[in-house]
């Protein structure tokens, strides 16, 4: 429970806090593992000096001192009893030999005598810790043993003083019996050093098995931090490596929903644009069929102001009948005359009607026609609105030209063109043209169209061709007829047409406000699209 | 209201049209009934025919070619100080020219296609005022000539008392009455109510009141 709580305390931590606090573990971790590395090799080295100055160097000391004894003391004492070298030359060897063993006894008690103090205060610390320091080393042992070498030292050397006294005094028996007790003397300070070397031999071994000790502990230490350090190393990366997956996950989760929602976006736009695309193209077929309705209405105005004339014309006939009729007046001639009249004017009415009949023909057939022939046409039906705004119309065919494709459609684009020259001259006083010259320019058919009516404003230069954009009044204008007339060029005869105002001479006259229009279609043999 | 078409027949017209075909046979029917027509098909035609000859009343399309046939009109008042009434002709879409049209006081406005019945109807509508002052100034004439060779007493009592007489042609007056305005004997006074009386024209109806009979005048004259 206590752990589960932690756990869950923990996993409330927010990840960044996580993570710092087990970089931090790491850290304590990896510093622990240097410094006790550290301390372990230093202590280790320190053990070793030790060892070697305290206990090495004092056994090789004592060595020296018992080799003295031995050969130095011994073995000339030994040679004077035997009378192998003089009196005084044994003096001078065993003064030498003295003198050694002093200096090598007395610096031997200094460093075994002083107190090991300079050992490393956490070796130290680990010693009382660890290890019950087993008393193995008596000192007082030591320090009896000590005292006796003193004594036997100082007696020795006591004695080959009396020695040398004997000599002097020329009683030789008593010291070369004195020199067989010096020997059994030597003999014993020789077992005395041995057992302080013995001493010092223990002393060291117990002191290499706690350094072992020590040793042990440090790197057991050692390798609980490395294994805890390796543990948090673990630990960290587990939770980094579950962090990344939780949040992987997440963010997986989180991807698939917006894929499913950008899909069903998608399949929404998707119906939207199939929509939309209905929606223009519903819309389109709506404009085709305004545009067709508003050159209806013109053409219907066009019809009527063709035909009434006429038509003024056979009423008048046709009351001038009953009035003569009521005068008395009536006589076959003029009987004759009139009908005749009447069927030359209503033949004419006919015609008129025929034209325009076949204008709006619904001719969805190809067919074969010189494009000259659709301008006058065009130019025809227009006749009645040109001349009523008094607009002179000059036709400059430089070729004749034929091409394969609607006649009516084509016919409806130069009206509507004329017709818009037509609304751009009206607010002219006078001297109101249009220009249209045919011609072949790069096996393209182009027809330019000129109108000396003002241009285009540059404002409405860009727009001209979108859809519902007219600058006339609301009335007048349905803002359809160039769009279709663009629609009609470009997708049905794969041609282009293009506005721009130009400076241009109509008939000799320089006119600076022009609006050309040009219409540039392929010319298609028969078939062969 | 019955017109008499005849009187155009005392009338000068001309007609301005440009198209000609009805110009040829407007001008057939109105060649029955007026005196002469002059059909033209600009106005420069027309000013000709107005300068070599009398023209009563101009007929003029508003739409000629190359030209408006108000702007000619108006050039005819302002500039030539020549006023000739005129109906203008004019199809029903160029209504846009009636204010100006109204302007110029044109005396009327027919519209294409033309009736011929209604032209007609127009026409002597408008020259109507033209024969009835030529007819007054007749009757004034034979009146006055009556007059001054009859008895002039008479005269001036049958003025009065048509002068006096109320909108359903009755009078109110006495022989006092009429003897306080003219100086008549009152002998003469019942002599000239009793003849009038015997023909019917005026009759006393109550006291102080007669009655002027119009149709009992037509009827003596036939």
């Amino acid at each position: 429970m206590q752990i589960n709580k932690l756990f869950n305390f923990y996993e409330k931590i927010p990840f960044s806090y996580k993570t710092s606090f087990l970089i931090f573990v790491i850290a304590g971790g990896m510093f622990t593992i240097i410094l006790l590395s550290q301390i372990s090799m230093y202590a280790l080295k320190n053990d070793f000096d030790f060892l070697f100055e305290k206990r090495t160097k004092p056994i090789i000391k004592l060595e020296i001192i018992k080799d003295t004894f031995a050969i130095n003391i011994y073995d000339t004492l030994y040679d004077v009893q035997h009378k192998n070298i003089t009196i005084a030359q044994s003096r001078d060897v065993i003064v030498l030999g003295q003198q050694l063993i002093n200096k090598n006894w007395l610096s031997y008690k200094k460093t075994s005598l002083i107190k090991s103090e300079d050992s490393f205060f956490i070796t130290e610390l680990i010693k009382k810790l660890a290890l019950n320091t087993r008393a193995t080393h008596n000192e007082k042992l030591q320090h009896n043993i000590i005292k006796n070498i003193d004594r036997k030292i100082v007696l020795i050397n006591q004695k080959i003083n009396t020695i040398y006294i004997l000599f002097s005094q020329k009683n030789k028996d008593e010291a070369i019996l004195l020199i067989d007790k010096i020997n059994f003397d030597i003999n014993s300070i020789n077992i005395y050093l041995t057992n302080l070397t013995n001493y010092d031999l223990n002393l060291a071994i117990d002191e290499k098995i706690q350094t072992q000790e020590v040793f042990n502990i440090l790197s057991n230490i050692l390798n609980i931090s490395i294994f805890l350090v390796f543990l948090f190393c673990i630990l960290l990366s587990i939770i980094i490596i579950n962090n990344f997956r939780i949040s992987h996950y997440i963010l997986e989760a989180a991807i698939e929903d917006k894929t499913k929602e950008l899909l069903k976006l998608n399949d929404t736009l998707a119906n939207k644009v199939k929509t939309e695309v209905l929606n223009s193209r519903k819309k389109d077929i709506i404009m085709f069929q305004q545009a067709k309705l508003a050159s209806l209405g013109e053409m219907i105005s066009n019809i009527a102001h063709q035909w009434r004339q006429p038509l003024s014309s056979i009423l008048m006939i046709v009351q001038s009948f009953q009035v003569k009729m009521s005068l008395g007046k009536l006589t076959q001639e003029y009987m004759d005359e009139k009908v005749n009249d009447a069927i030359l004017l209503s033949q004419n009415m006919s015609n008129t009607l025929e034209d325009f009949q076949n204008y709006f023909k619904p001719n969805k057939e190809k067919s074969l026609f010189q494009i000259s022939d659709c301008i006058n046409h065009s130019l025809s039906l227009a006749k009645y609105i040109l001349d009523q705004e008094k607009i002179v119309v000059s036709l400059i065919i430089k070729e004749e030209l034929s091409t394969y494709g609607f006649y009516n459609e084509l016919s409806h684009v130069l009206l509507n063109m004329i017709s818009n020259s037509k609304d751009a001259l009206k607010n002219k006083s006078n001297n109101k043209l249009i220009k249209i010259v045919l011609k072949c320019q790069n096996n393209f058919i182009v027809i330019k169209i000129y109108d000396n009516g003002g241009g285009i404003k540059q404002e409405a230069l860009p727009h001209i061709f979108d859809p519902y954009y007219t600058t006339k009044y609301k009335s007048a204008g349905t803002g359809i007829g160039l769009y279709m007339s663009k629609q009609i060029i470009e997708k049905h005869m794969n041609g282009n047409i293009k506005c721009k105002n130009v400076y241009y001479n109509i008939n000799k006259t320089i006119f600076e406000d022009c609006a050309l229009f040009i219409i540039a279609i392929p010319i298609v043999k028969a078939k062969d699209e | 209201m019955n017109r008499n078409l005849n009187i155009l027949n005392q009338f000068n017209i001309l007609y301005i049209e440009d198209d000609k075909s009805l110009l040829k046979h407007t001008k057939d029917i109105l060649d029955d009934f007026a005196k002469e027509v002059y059909a033209v098909n600009t106005s420069l035609e027309a000013l000709e025919i107005i300068n070599y000859y009398t023209v009563d009343i101009i007929i003029c399309d508003i739409l000629l070619e190359n030209e408006n046939g108000i702007d000619f009109l108006k050039d005819l008042q302002e500039n030539k100080k020549i006023f000739i009434p005129s109906i203008l002709a004019t199809a029903h879409t160029d209504t846009k020219y009636l204010l100006e049209a109204i302007k110029l006081k044109i005396d009327h406005y027919i519209v294409k296609p033309i009736n011929v019945k209604e032209l007609l109807n127009t026409l002597h509508d408008i020259l109507l005022p033209q024969i009835q002052e030529k007819e007054l100034r007749k009757n004034i004439n034979v009146i006055k000539t009556i007059s001054a060779i009859t008895d002039s007493k008479q005269v001036e009592i049958i003025k009065y008392m048509i002068a006096n007489l109320d909108d359903k042609n009755q009078l109110f007056t006495s022989y006092s009455e009429i003897m306080e305005k003219i100086s008549v004997s009152k002998p003469t006074l019942i002599k000239l109510f009793k003849d009038l009386s015997a023909k019917n024209i005026l009759n006393k109806t109550a006291h102080k009141t007669y009655f002027f009979d119009e149709e009992a005048l037509n009827s003596l004259e036939r």
